[in-house]
């Protein structure tokens, strides 16, 4: 512990010496029971004091009897300044015979001692005011305790906004007018994430989340969700996939007290298909292009709580048609409040979404304006987002990342084939495009067909497990609530497979002029039925959307063989480039995976 | 100087039933304001309750940490499952709003409500 250090401001030396005396005979005892002397200095004026604050800083003051007489107000007010933060308590000696009225500046001094002195009642006031510092010095110590760890927190607030920002930067979201979003700027505090990526066959894939938990936690949890979000859906693994494996994830890390709320959505804008799952989020609204607003309900837990989970039986399918656009937001939105702790609550957002729905295009702005109009306090503590589902915008090729893609277009291609066959099984829950594409990306100057390659292998594969092997009929989507129970009904039979199979091969062969690549896909099935026209086979879309980008298509009927061939002309400089030749190479050798 | 502003607990709990039910109240918000609380309301209850109850009639919002700690509650049943009867929880007299917010999380998968 410091020594207590008393200053004495006396001009009358025999004064300041008995007071020096008085207090050196004082032995203090400290709450710790250490016994520490208090160090004495004196001054003769307020002047030499100043001067002696640098080497001694006093914890109290005491003006002797005469300095108490003759030091002006102004002086010691200056003394008090000088003193800095932590109070310095000031005492003046006052004889007791003496006219009450004199000494001017008492109002300035804090207490007195009386002369002559009883040393008991001096050591009184000395052990108080003592007690006094301690405890006044003990708060400041936790102030700036308290101030850096606010200071700490704040840094930490700031790396962990830095953290949630980086995220994003593999987003889409930005890439087309068809998306428009706005994220609370205390996204951080409270934990809301957006993130958007494409999978390989070009579908749209968004996710809204919110983090029960907030600041450094949330973002903590926001790490993994958006690494595998942003890793497997441009990898072509479904969503429903890609969400379970979020879930297994959460729930693995995040304290048993947090958790995911979680809307994600798969908008196959070529087909005009969204496929979307709530997970204790607010509802999204589907504004119809008719004006009809569509819920899409939470019907799972929030994504962390349990460790496996069914997320296919909680995915809404829903047929996109023209002018349908789709909202999402966070609980911001509904919970803001007003002054009088009302909440805006969904009723509010529903019917500003159907009251300016003939001006579409502000929809968003209002929302946000009303919003905050209603918060009178609580400003930008929302998000929300906006997806204009017919805009032309979101028709996008994929594109797989660059690690896998490489830069490998215009290299050549070779000839190779492989052959793959799923089993019942592994119908049931498998996912096998993102097998096959990993593997077929790996071949040099893949990036040149793997749009085209994806969507074939999808529509193909596709209608293999749909029509062949779960003997699913397409002309259940043209009933009324038909397209719903089309995907509930493959959900169901599909869980409950016990037999078929489903065989992919991939031929590719490369010549001078050009290359083509062959995809046999066969299926358990009966094989198309003579009966049925083209168009019912693959329920009109699906046939036009292969028609695009397959240069032939083969199948017959009573067989369940189906050929697509994508072919290319040769890119003239492809060969004629050393450096080119080099990477083919060096290329070629490790990577024959098959 | 106020030194430190003392909350009046809006957790209180009582056993009921001879000693097979806790029962749990919170009033006003459910929120991490009162988590300590709330835990001190189940945790160290001798002899462990059968069923633990918690009654939502003067709860007027709830929010994520509050669901949270019902996750916290959920846990600690099973725990105590693993040394003896695993006890239940059970959620009741929610007003609508509390009910639309289980409803929207899905909590009643998870939990029983009456």
């Amino acid at each position: 512990m410091p020594a207590f250090r008393i200053l004495i401001i006396e001009s009358d030396q025999q004064e300041s010496a008995e007071l020096q005396q008085l207090i050196q005979q004082w032995e203090y005892k400290s709450t710790a029971e250490s016994i520490s002397p208090a160090s004495t200095l004196c001054a003769p004026n307020v002047d030499a004091a100043l001067k002696s604050f640098d080497p001694f800083p006093p914890n109290l003051v005491i003006f002797g009897p005469v300095a108490a007489r003759e030091t002006p107000s102004e002086s010691v007010r200056q003394l008090r300044q000088s003193m800095g933060l932590e109070p310095v308590p000031i005492l003046a000696v006052q004889e007791v015979q003496e006219n009450p009225a004199e000494p001017l500046y008492l109002a300035d001094c804090d207490d007195i001692l009386t002369k002559p002195y009883s040393r008991s009642l001096v050591e009184l006031k000395l052990v108080a005011i003592r007690r006094f510092g301690e405890f006044s010095r003990s708060l400041m110590a936790q102030r700036d305790r308290l101030r850096r760890h606010h200071a700490d927190f704040l840094q930490e607030q700031a790396n962990a906004r830095e953290i949630f920002g980086n995220l994003g930067n593999e987003s889409c979201l930005d890439d087309t007018p068809a998306i428009r979003y706005h994220l609370s700027p205390r996204a951080v505090l409270n934990g809301d994430l957006l993130a958007a990526t494409y999978s390989p066959d070009g579908k749209l894939v968004l996710m809204l989340g919110d983090f029960a938990g907030h600041g450094l936690a949330a973002a903590v949890g926001a790490v993994p969700l958006t690494s595998i979000f942003y890793s497997m859906i441009p990898r072509g693994f479904s969503f429903g996939r890609v969400a379970r494996e979020i879930n297994r994830k959460l729930h693995d890390i995040l304290p048993r007290q947090m958790f995911c709320c979680l809307a994600i959505m798969e908008f196959d804008p070529r087909r005009q298909h969204l496929r979307i799952m709530n997970a204790g989020m607010p509802s999204p609204c589907l504004q119809r292009g008719d004006g009809s607003l569509l819920m899409i309900e939470s019907r799972h837990l929030p994504l962390g709580v349990l460790p496996s989970d069914h997320v296919d039986s909680a995915i809404v399918n829903v047929r996109i048609s023209s002018g349908d656009r789709l909202f999402l937001w966070s609980d911001g939105i509904h919970e803001a409040r007003n002054g009088r702790g009302e909440h805006f609550g969904e009723a509010r957002l529903l019917s500003l979404l159907q009251s300016e729905w003939p001006d579409g295009e502000q929809v968003f702005e209002r929302i946000l304006l009303a919003v905050n109009a209603h918060a009178a306090e609580q400003h930008d503590d929302l998000s929300l987002v906006e997806l204009d589902l017919t805009d032309p915008g979101l028709l996008r090729g994929g594109s797989l990342p660059q690690e896998v893609a490489g830069g490998r277009k215009g290299t050549p291609i070779g000839d190779w084939s492989i052959r793959f066959r799923l089993c019942h099984a592994e119908l049931r829950q498998a996912d096998p495009l993102p097998q096959l594409l990993s593997v077929v990306m790996q071949m040099p100057g893949a990036a040149r067909f793997q749009e085209d390659l994806a969507i074939a292998l999808g529509e193909l594969f596709r209608n293999a497990l749909e029509h062949g092997v779960l003997e699913l009929d397409s002309s259940i989507k043209g009933m009324d609530d038909g397209f719903v129970r089309y995907y509930d009904l493959m959900a169901e039979r599909r869980s409950q497979l016990d037999s078929g199979w489903v065989s992919i091969s991939l031929s590719c062969l490369e010549g001078e002029a050009g290359g083509s690549l062959s995809l046999v896909v066969e299926d358990s099935g009966k094989g198309f039925s003579g009966v049925r026209d083209t168009g019912s086979v693959y329920s009109g879309r699906g046939l036009e959307l292969l028609r695009t980008v397959c240069s032939e298509l083969h199948y017959s009927a009573g067989s369940s063989r189906v050929e697509a061939i994508i072919r290319w002309q040769a890119e003239p400089d492809a060969k004629s480039e050393g450096a080119t030749q080099a990477e083919y190479n060096a290329i070629q050798n490790p990577s024959v995976p098959v | 100087m106020v030194v430190s502003e003392r909350f009046e607990s809006r957790v209180s709990s009582e056993v009921s039933d001879g000693g097979d039910e806790l029962v749990i109240r919170v009033a006003g918000n459910f929120d991490f304001n009162i988590h300590r609380d709330f835990q001190r309301a189940y945790r160290n209850v001798s002899p462990a309750p059968k069923v633990f109850l918690v009654d939502l009639s003067a709860t007027e919002h709830l929010d994520s940490a509050a669901l949270g700690m019902l996750l916290l509650l959920r846990d600690y049943c099973v725990e105590l499952g693993h040394e003896g009867e695993r006890p239940r929880v059970e959620l009741m007299n929610a007003n609508a709003h509390v009910s639309h917010i289980l409803h929207v999380s899905n909590f009643d998968q998870i939990f029983s409500i009456c």
